[in-house]
């Protein structure tokens, strides 16, 4: 066993940073922070009441003006220095992620990349945020531009599966364009977001540019309730996801939120099975399936279905499940005693809808964590498509193995979910994999691939009820999400 | 005898992990070595391989931080630890020939290390799979030394 040091055991009541200052939360509602693997409490987190979520809005609209008047390369470089800090703060972020979440220390240190991945994108904002023009645009002697331009205050609602990941979607390219942002962690992860902004203290943004506030319904009521609050970015179930949408809707306000997902993985029966495996195995267990790009539904087309099965349940039997900070773990627990009994519920539901249960992860045992969160590797095979566990998202690693004769067949099944998140296929066949990226309705497709995650660089979200709203996180939608166009009209006399 | 631990390549982490130690136990077999009176005439040679072990590790360290993405991380199946396990009961007074043989064959199991590691880098890590082979290759030129001693 390689079990990692976490960095702290405790670490105490956490704090909401606000105008550049740590500030303690008057609220007498507080709840324990749990390590999913031990179920010991290592925070407590204040949930903020409205009038102090006000009063961080209030006092980001304040500065927004002179941090609007800095110039992009000057922002940029806040963002250079906060680089050089994550990056000697790597593992130690890594850690807390893992030791937070449950998620395997490889995971957490992927994630990591990912946020500093964001960040290194966001610094070219001189580039980026760049308008264009058109000389005599207008008519000869008048010339025509666009100005791309911040809006001021934007907020963030975080879910537990990403605690580093999700915010740093947003706010970097929020605050490299020239607004100001409050992030709200999920009040189940909210330490890694706590670690975060000590480090985002040491880079040198202007007061007010970047806050945090520790919360629940109260504070996301109040982003709503606020004028000042030009945009919101959510990442959570579909239900909240609709919510937000249509409230923001409702109070005049920009959105990106991110819902839900059940995602398929097709095998073709030309596959390359060792590593197809091999590869699906980091997208069904990966983050003990808390991924909203993890694999729920495997469909095997035609006779690749009983090797495939094979292979499948011995390396899945094989898999090591215990604490995500001990090196050797390939998978970790569940983020809560709730979310456990959710997932455990759809295998007994799969279980009473007559899919048979090959590999039951339901009791398992991991040494020294027997209070932890764990449920093993389960695969269940015969799935129909009208079953439970075929339609609705598990959110843990419940695979739901399916048998389907063709292709069509399986785009088809895909077309009907709800979702759109995203799907993959595993196959050697050029026009195969061609007709699958042309054809299926998901905002993210894998070609030999199991997590179609898109990097900084480029756009992410998903079709259908796994997002709503138009522009995506990351990338160049995330710089058009948090800005608006000026078209300026010049003639000189 | 140098204490150490190495642990069962079931993840990338734990290969990066019996990487790093790997390049500890180089560098303390090399240490120990150019310390040995036994061993004068090879003192600078040892000590040269102990400072590139040493530097050798912020680098893995660096392959680790830059490296990983996690969603192409597969579990690890197919190399089995025992196989790249070297010996850490450094000779005392062996004189520099046989100590140099006990050196090079850190580095012969090094090499083999991190060439199968690169194989395996292929399918899950690609971005690593220059460090892991120019790692062997380094390994390779360090054993010539040793055994030009």
């Amino acid at each position: 066993m390689a079990l990692l040091d976490p960095v702290s055991r405790n670490y105490g009541r956490l704090k909401n940073y606000v105008n550049g200052e740590w500030v303690e939360s008057a609220s007498d509602k507080v709840l324990d922070v749990r390590d999913p693997a031990t179920t010991d409490a290592i925070a407590q987190v204040p949930l903020s009441t409205k009038d102090e979520t006000r009063a961080a809005i209030d006092l980001a609209q304040d500065a927004w003006w002179s941090w609007r008047e800095t110039a992009p390369g000057d922002r940029a470089r806040c963002f250079f220095r906060l680089k050089t800090i994550m990056e000697r703060e790597y593992e130690n972020i890594a850690r807390v992620i893992s030791q937070e979440q449950g998620k395997t220390i490889d995971d957490a240190r992927g994630e990591t990349r990912r946020c500093i991945d964001n960040i290194d994108t966001a610094a070219g904002i001189t580039t980026l945020q760049m308008g264009y023009n058109l000389e005599d645009g207008a008519a000869s002697n008048i010339d025509e531009e666009v100005i791309v331009s911040p809006l001021g205050v934007f907020a963030a609602v975080c879910p537990f599966n990403f605690p580093g990941m999700v915010p740093f979607w947003f706010w970097p390219y929020a605050v490299a364009t020239g607004n100001m942002f409050i992030v709200k962690p999920s009040e189940q992860v909210p330490i890694t977001t706590q670690y975060m902004f000590k480090l985002i203290d040491q880079a040198g943004f202007p007061p007010g540019v970047i806050n945090l506030v520790n919360g629940r319904e109260d504070a996301v009521n109040t982003f709503f309730d606020h004028k000042d609050v030009r945009g919101i970015s959510f990442v959570g179930s579909t239900p909240v996801a609709k919510w937000i949408y249509k409230t923001a809707g409702e109070t005049g306000k920009r959105v990106q939120a991110q819902g839900g997902a059940k995602n398929s993985l097709i095998v073709m029966p030309d596959a390359v099975l060792d590593k197809t495996v091999n590869n699906m195995l980091a997208s069904f267990y990966g983050c003990a399936g808390q991924r909203c790009l993890a694999g729920s539904n495997m469909i095997a087309i035609g006779d690749v279905a009983e090797p495939l099965l094979k292979k499948w349940l011995e390396a899945s039997k094989n898999l090591k499940v215990g604490c995500g900070l001990d090196e050797s773990s390939q998978m970790g627990p569940v983020i809560s005693a709730a979310a456990k009994q959710k997932v455990l519920g759809y295998i007994q539901k799969g279980v009473d809808e007559g899919a048979k249960l090959l590999l039951d992860g339901r009791n398992i045992k991991v040494p020294g964590y027997e209070k932890g969160h764990f449920i093993g590797p389960t695969v269940f095979d015969n799935v129909t498509p009208d079953m439970a566990i075929a339609k609705e998202e598990i959110f843990g690693p419940v695979v739901c193995f399916h048998r389907m004769k063709n292709l069509d067949e399986a785009i088809e099944f895909i077309h009907k979910s709800p979702f759109g998140n995203a799907s993959s296929i595993y196959t050697q066949n050029g026009r195969a994999a061609r007709d699958f990226r042309y054809k299926t309705q998901c905002g993210n497709i894998g070609i030999n691939v199991g997590i179609a995650a898109a990097m900084a660089y480029f756009p992410f979200a998903g079709y259908k009820e796994s997002f709503f709203g138009d522009l995506h996180g990351q990338g160049k939608d995330a710089i058009q999400f948090f800005t608006d166009k000026k078209i300026v009209i010049t003639r000189w006399f | 005898m140098i204490q150490s631990e190495f642990p069962e390549c079931t993840t990338f982490g734990t290969l990066m992990r019996f990487a790093l130690e790997l390049e500890r136990v180089a560098a303390l077999v090399n240490e120990e070595l150019a310390s040995d009176p036994s061993c004068a005439a090879g003192a600078e040679t040892f000590k040269a391989l102990a400072a590139n072990h040493r530097a050798r590790v912020a680098l893995l360290e660096e392959t680790r931080r830059e490296k990983l993405n996690e969603a192409v991380l597969e579990p690890i199946s197919d190399i089995r630890s025992a196989d790249y396990v070297v010996a850490t009961d450094v000779p005392n007074g062996a004189g520099v020939k046989d100590s140099a043989m006990f050196a090079a064959k850190v580095e012969e199991t090094s090499a083999r290390f991190y060439t199968d590691s690169a194989r395996i880098a292929k399918s899950i890590l690609h971005g690593a799979v220059r460090i892991f082979e120019r790692m062997a290759k380094e390994n390779l030129s360090n054993k010539a030394k040793l055994e030009a001693l």
